[in-house]
């Protein structure tokens, strides 16, 4: 407890307290489309930040963590269509088992690949996924899309009409993956995958299973991905295949993660606190006249970091952070 | 059971799909073999390849079989160009680093083409793309064959190549070990830059020769690409023969797919045999990196 008074009277306390405290009470103040944007930087964090236990810590390079994100989404809204599953159930639970299960024949086909190949595999998984999920029409209404059905302001069903609720779960699920990421990086798990990223060979002659430590990471990464996915259908409403599975998807969990840092807790929150923005932006001002600018500035942003800065701009904003921090501690004195 | 005659048919459409997916599979795994990144890009260089071909049909009027003689080498202007500025800087990196950049470079040509030519389906009008031949009750359009023969000239031509001639030789020499190649007097970075031009010139052609019965898009490239990863893997990264191998292998499943499944399930079966194969020869079916 005394721990705890003297770090948060210090500014390494009291700024990460300060930031939440902003993040809590931030929806008494903002207009309806920041909120909005303050969402889909949570929620790209989360999904992001997933992919970061197994791309960024582990190192697999997974392009196909779409498939989870899908499972979750379509668990949610197809067992709520045909059922009356709340998609806390269908979703979480049950789209997220589906996810695991999926992630366990993941692991199976590919964690004897190494490199290229595993990327490459998880992607044509992915795409197998998006492809089932377009031609069972009968079941998953095909390219068309599933639209929510209606429940009004339902906690039970998800599904709130205003978008304060979602803002706060968002914040809630963005926090969560940090501290499970944290506990991971801190863990006996932790140091294996990144033993296994640095040199696979020399982790397993020294003991690790390597296979066990990224299946662990993998089901995690699937989980919490499909979680997202419950989330994403619930606070947009409609679904379709060629998003929610889509490559595109997959790449830009990795991109965010890749921009803030892979391998590091805050890396996937920067990631998404710099390339969300700037996306929201770009996308309002051109994407009605010219389709896929955004995309194109997201592609160089990428090019230019794994080319300049491969281990992302965490450094820079750290720097920036840590400036910030003795600026306020000699106040203090 | 379905009519043997209609099974055959079906088989034989897959093997002339399968011999395309052996062409742009080569390209991938000359680059692979050669400077070891994975070109997660090469789709973008089909596209290329077939809007070039469309605008010079579509502007001046030349037919895609006179045209591959400017795409193809205009590909490998392109590609050399993107090993100078990009890809030499990556060689020795991490896979990481090597599959994002591709992966960035594929986003942006993607999208350039979204931006420039829009989400529509373009396609050529050709004089011979309505002819058909038939042999015993199997029927083959004429753009389909020239297509099919193309690919098989190509492939042939650059199995040459590198069997026959000195700089093939080179090549294969610096895919096999790189030290004892640059200790025997080659170039690396010479022979990386022709490579990756190679391998898009390839991709290039490709473009081309498809161009007569396919839609241009500006995704096209994912939905070729995809298929030809499901075949390099099969056939072992870098392996040539391996490519020419497994891409009817995989024609033919797709084409069984649509037959008995669906009509778009072809790439589903073949990716259940892709993930089958891995399942059961993590290695591929063939050994890896030999050109």
């Amino acid at each position: 407890m005394k721990i705890l008074v003297k770090t948060l009277v210090t500014s390494r306390g009291y700024v990460p307290l300060a930031t939440l405290i902003i993040f809590l009470i931030l929806p008494l103040f903002l207009p309806t489309y920041f909120l909005h944007i303050m969402i889909t930087i949570f929620f790209f964090a989360f999904v992001s930040q997933a992919w970061n236990i197994i791309g960024g810590y582990a190192g697999q390079l997974s392009l196909g963590n779409a498939a989870f994100l899908g499972l979750g989404a379509y668990g949610s809204v197809l067992l709520t269509y045909y059922y009356n599953i709340p998609p806390w159930i269908g979703g979480i639970l049950i789209g997220g088992a589906v996810a695991i299960v999926l992630s366990l024949i993941t692991g199976l086909a590919c964690f004897r690949l190494r490199g290229p190949y595993f990327a490459i595999s998880t992607l044509a998984i992915g795409e197998v996924m998006r492809l089932l999920f377009l031609n069972q029409r009968k079941i998953t209404f095909g390219a068309e899309g599933v639209t929510v059905p209606y429940k009004g302001n339902s906690l039970l069903y998800f599904q709130f009409l205003s978008k304060v609720p979602y803002y706060y779960i968002a914040l809630a699920l963005m926090i969560l993956s940090m501290y499970i990421t944290w506990r991971i990086e801190k863990s006996k798990l932790g140091h294996y995958l990144v033993a296994i990223n640095q040199n696979q060979d020399a982790a397993e002659a020294i003991g690790v299973n390597s296979i066990r430590a990224k299946q662990i990471a993998l089901s995690t990464s699937a989980f919490l991905t499909a979680i997202g996915g419950t989330f994403y259908a619930q606070y947009i409403y409609f679904i379709d295949p060629d998003f929610v599975f889509g490559l595109g998807l997959s790449i830009e969990f990795a991109m965010i993660a890749i921009v803030g840092g892979v391998g590091t807790v805050m890396g996937p929150i920067i990631g998404s606190f710099l390339l969300r923005p700037a996306m929201e932006i770009t996308n309002a001002f051109l994407g009605a006249t010219y389709m896929g600018v955004h995309l194109i500035v997201y592609g160089c942003l990428l090019i230019a970091v794994v080319m300049l800065k491969p281990e992302g701009l965490i450094g820079w904003v750290g720097g920036l952070y840590q400036r910030l921090l003795k600026l306020l501690s000699k106040k203090d004195d | 059971m379905p009519d043997i005659s209609i099974l055959i048919q079906v088989i034989v459409s897959g093997i002339l799909m399968g011999a395309i997916y052996s062409l742009v599979s080569i390209g991938l795994t000359i680059i692979f073999g050669v400077v070891r990144i994975v070109n997660f890009a090469h789709g973008e260089f089909l596209m290329i390849g077939m809007y070039a071909t469309y605008f010079l049909w579509g502007t001046l009027g030349i037919d895609p079989l006179i045209s591959i003689l400017i795409t193809t080498p205009l590909l490998f202007i392109i590609g050399a160009g993107i090993y100078k500025s990009l890809f030499k800087r990556v060689v020795v990196a991490s896979d990481f680093s090597k599959i994002f950049l591709t992966v960035g470079i594929s986003l942006v040509l993607q999208n350039i083409a979204l931006l420039l030519f829009t989400a529509n389906y373009w396609s050529v009008k050709t004089s011979y793309e309505r002819m058909v031949l038939s042999l015993w009750g199997i029927s083959i359009s004429y753009p389909r064959l020239i297509g099919f023969l193309g690919a098989v000239i190509l492939s042939f031509l650059i199995s040459l190549f590198f069997l026959k001639t000195d700089l093939g030789k080179a090549m294969r020499a610096v895919a096999q070990n790189r030290e004892v190649a640059m200790l025997m007097g080659i170039n690396p970075d010479r022979i990386y830059l022709i490579a990756v031009g190679l391998g898009s010139a390839v991709a290039g052609a490709t473009g081309t020769i498809i161009m007569p019965y396919f839609y241009v898009f500006p995704l096209v490239g994912f939905a070729f690409v995809v298929m030809c990863f499901a075949v390099v893997i099969t056939g072992g990264l870098g392996n040539i023969k391996g490519a020419l191998l497994c891409g009817p292998i995989f024609g033919i499943a797709e084409s069984l797919g649509i037959f008995f499944v669906g009509a778009d399930s072809g790439l589903i079966v073949a990716f259940l045999i892709l993930i089958l194969v891995l399942i059961l020869r993590p290695s591929g079916l063939l050994e890896a990196g030999r050109l």
